[in-house]
């Protein structure tokens, strides 16, 4: 099964990064993930026609900080958001356009990691670096249990030329 | 595989940047105060500036805006050219405004029909219309995508562009890389005049207001980088003249300053101040799509601004096709930019108004002060005039139904803080409760 790997986050925006710091751990690994900011539109483009899309990003449940949620299915169904991405559409609201558009992948696997603080600036809570180094972990652990060597997933680079 | 902790109670998606709230006090069908809160942090930008150096300022200004960070970085460049008396080249001129489009046309699509049309046609959000209007949903996505793909192109990658630079730019394009994009140009100069045609459907308050509307004009340009600033009010002048004439006012209720033209009071920037000062130098489908949907300069109407903003993504979509049919690539990417000490303003066309920036830079290169100017913050204080004449029109209205109205006539200036907008806390003080 091809896997596409999103990493969401906003590196100056302190716990916020998560999603983005997963995704730099894992291709420190030799797993390639893309890092976006999370917003809906640059996601549905980007996981047209895959099969398997993991997704990490920061949230806000009220759990303790560094708490990490996991949520699976055609989509996942996350519970309704307060409030979310800086521009009004995030990871939650890609998931219900794309439901509503029919352009989700087949599978889609949410990690979520519990954030305490949002300011500017980048530092990241102790508990939120253990956390993005064990989803990171689980991560590869699953690829690995899916039998495909991590670098012939099928991933799209986006940033850079 | 294996799961930590779980929790299903989701209140909130982290992301968070922005928030707006509105206060407004009515006396019976009188309003008697309006606040619209803003908090956004652009003097923290300007302070940690100071001391670097003019060729890290479009890099570091970019970050201000997720949605514009182009308009951010060629303000800033051009201040910055201005401050050493550079010359650039006419072809990175060029790109300059293929770059630009490819940012209008990203944010244009996105407001109008993600977060503006919603409102129109009475769905919650983007997403509960995509259910009832997937061709509509679908369109937008298309477009939006085209504008990514150009700002990536140009930028060097699709968010926080970094190939702006002080002369020109890191990198230029090759011009078969230009071509890959034409055939989705075509096709969204064609979804864009369908947006007009959208648009123009859709049913608008009676509401018009007298603006002093104030946007850039260039003689023969639809106006991004260049131009003199000017108003309907008189107002000609060029970029090194702004702080002479207009005045940026603490307001204690919110961290966005207000900005009012001296001796008169608020104004308007961005779409409408641009279409009714700059109509001669739309692109030939962008005036003949107005044209046909009955849009003529002046329009004072705020709610009619998406029909505006649907004209300026055909001029968007059609100037980047003409640009890029033209496209020669310049002798070198960028000219070198020596240290100079000097001072440089610049004014471009962000896609919801005017940008100012100006810089004083040391004989090392190094920034001594900096000033940036946001079209929120400037349409703020007539955002707060609207709803002052708008919302004892509201008076009797559900409070729900008032306050979405409310939200509307926020959104029509596609404000930065649409984020927070969409959230918007409004407070709706009665008579009767002030009276307690």
């Amino acid at each position: 099964m091809k896997t596409q790997i999103i990493g969401c986050g906003n590196r100056n925006r302190m716990d916020d990064a998560a999603g983005a710091l997963v995704a730099e751990r894992l291709r420190r690994m030799g797993i390639a993930a893309e890092i976006q900011d999370g917003g809906a539109f640059e996601l549905i483009a980007s996981w047209e026609r895959q099969e398997h899309v993991i997704l990490i990003d920061a949230v806000v449940t009220g759990s303790p900080g560094g708490t990490i949620h996991v949520w699976e299915g055609t989509p996942p169904r996350l519970p309704r958001t307060q409030q979310i991405s800086s521009h009004g559409f995030g990871l939650a609201e890609a998931l219900r356009l794309g439901k509503a558009l029919h352009c989700l992948p087949e599978h889609i696997t949410v990690y979520g990691i519990e954030g305490g603080e949002f300011g500017v600036g980048d530092n990241i809570s102790p508990e939120v670096l253990a956390a993005v180094t064990r989803v990171a972990d689980l991560i590869a652990a699953e690829l690995r249990s899916q039998d495909l060597p991590p670098a012939e997933t099928d991933i799209v680079q986006l940033s850079g030329h | 595989m294996s799961r930590a902790a779980r929790t299903i109670r989701v209140e909130t998606l982290a992301r968070v940047e922005g928030e707006g709230a509105l206060h407004i006090n009515l006396i019976g069908e009188r309003v008697a105060d309006v606040k619209l809160r803003i908090y956004e942090p652009p003097r923290f930008f300007e302070a940690f500036l100071r001391g670097r150096h003019f060729s890290e300022v479009a890099d570091i200004t970019a970050r201000i805006c997720g949605i514009c960070p182009i308009a951010y970085q060629m303000s800033a460049i051009h201040a910055v050219e201005r401050a050493l008396g550079l010359r650039i080249d006419p072809a990175v001129r060029m790109l300059r405004r293929l770059f630009y489009c490819g940012e209008w046309i990203e944010s244009h699509a996105l407001h109008v029909y993600m977060l503006h049309a919603p409102d129109f046609l009475g769905y919650q959000d983007a997403i509960a219309m995509a259910k009832d209007h997937p061709e509509v949903a679908q369109r937008a996505l298309r477009l939006k995508k085209i504008g990514n793909k150009l700002v990536s192109l140009m930028g060097g990658r699709e968010i926080h562009p970094i190939s702006a630079a002080v002369g020109g730019f890191y990198k230029t394009p090759r011009p078969e890389q230009l071509q890959e994009l034409v055939e989705e140009l075509k096709w969204a100069v064609d979804a864009s005049i369908a947006t007009v045609k959208f648009t123009a459907g859709l049913e608008f308050p009676d509401f018009e207001q007298d603006y002093e509307f104030v946007a850039l004009r260039h003689p023969d340009e639809y106006p991004f980088n260049e131009g003199r600033l000017v108003s309907n009010r008189g107002l000609d002048i060029d970029a090194a003249e702004y702080e002479d004439t207009f005045l940026e006012l603490h307001v204690k209720h919110s961290n966005a300053l207000h900005s009012v033209v001296r001796g008169r009071g608020s104004y308007l920037v961005g779409p409408m101040a641009r279409f009714n000062l700059n109509y001669s130098t739309l692109s030939p489908s962008a005036k003949q799509v107005a044209a046909d949907v009955k849009l003529k300069p002046p329009v004072r109407n705020p709610f009619r601004s998406i029909i505006v903003r649907a004209v300026e993504l055909v001029f968007a979509c059609e100037e980047a096709l003409r640009i890029i049919k033209e496209y020669e690539p310049p002798a070198e990417p960028r000219v070198e930019a020596p240290n100079r000490a000097g001072v440089g303003q610049a004014i471009t066309e962000a896609p919801r108004g005017i940008l100012y920036h100006r810089y004083a830079i040391d004989e090392k290169g190094l920034i001594v002060t900096a000033k940036i100017v946001p079209p929120t913050s400037q349409n703020q204080k007539r955002i707060e005039d609207d709803l002052r004449e708008y919302a004892g029109r509201l008076a009797a209205w559900p409070l729900d139904e008032a306050t979405w109205k409310c939200e509307q006539a926020i959104r029509n200036y596609d404000p930065c803080i649409s984020c927070a907008t969409h959230f918007l806390k409004l407070t709706v003080e009665r008579d009767d409760e002030v009276q307690k």
